[in-house]
């Protein structure tokens, strides 16, 4: 169980309500609702924005493709022994 | 990369990167409690085996890890077995398992597979933008990773990606 209370998005602000369904085309699925890391991300934005920027930034296609580099996301994930 | 092949490659490739590292990074080039085996006096089949290192890696020095195990020639020609299998282009490509493995290697502060995979991902022609593409998502996902530990996240994203239920190699179908 999380150690926080993950807020329902209708506490979120609307800037960050439309964060969330933004998320939705970057992953390419339509979540019931936004996955916990976006609401955490949401609950400090000067923080969140960006490092959300620079996590877009670094995922973005280039010398490696984004298929490519999600992939080494979940071994930096495995390495770290991140469930989540 | 939605088929399970994909990433039963690069799980097995993460495994004997980390094995590679544990042996560089424990018994490096200034410890002298295990020093690496001379070629000067090894049998043939150690040098064999350091002719294979040398052509698979374009080098003249044997890597210490290599230069470590071949202590005990057939565990080091079984290890090298795996390795070069796991590392050479399959599914995936050499180039970004050399990737794979530069993140694995920084994420687990291994100084030796952090400098030897980031030679390999140049010597491949990796670019320097794309080395930093690399440092970027292992430093972010360093970050995202220890951020939901820390709040202890439930797992919510793991029906993503579509179940593949393709057979085991050389298996039938369900």
């Amino acid at each position: 169980m999380a150690t926080v209370r993950l807020r329902d998005p209708a506490e979120y602000p609307e800037l960050a309500q439309r964060l969330f369904e933004l998320s939705k085309g970057w992953f390419n699925h339509d979540f019931k609702q936004p996955a916990a890391m976006s609401r955490v991300m949401a609950w400090d934005p000067a923080f969140g924005n960006p490092h959300g920027r620079a996590m877009k930034r670094a995922m973005a296609p280039g010398e490696f493709t984004r298929a490519e580099k999600e992939m080494v996301a979940a071994v930096v994930s495995g390495v770290n022994a991140c469930a989540y | 990369m939605t088929e399970d092949a994909l990433w039963y490659e690069a799980a097995l490739l993460v495994g004997i990167t980390n094995a590679l590292n544990v042996v560089a990074d424990g018994f490096g080039s200034t410890s002298s409690a295990l020093a690496p085996r001379s070629e000067a006096d090894a049998p043939p089949e150690v040098r064999a085996l350091f002719a294979e290192v040398r052509d698979f890696y374009a080098c003249q020095e044997i890597p210490a890890p290599f230069a470590i195990m071949a202590h005990d020639p057939p565990y080091a020609a079984d290890v090298w077995a795996a390795l070069k299998h796991a590392f050479g282009d399959n599914r995936l490509s050499r180039r970004l398992k050399e990737a794979l493995a530069f993140a694995v290697s920084l994420t687990s502060r291994s100084a030796f597979g952090t400098a030897f995979h980031l030679a390999e991902m140049r010597r491949l022609g990796v670019g320097a933008r794309g080395v930093m593409e690399v440092l970027g998502v292992t430093q972010m996902f360093s970050s995202y990773t220890k951020i939901a530990d820390t709040l202890q996240l439930i797992p919510d994203m793991a029906d993503i990606a579509p179940v593949d239920w393709s057979p085991a190699p050389g298996g039938d179908a369900r």
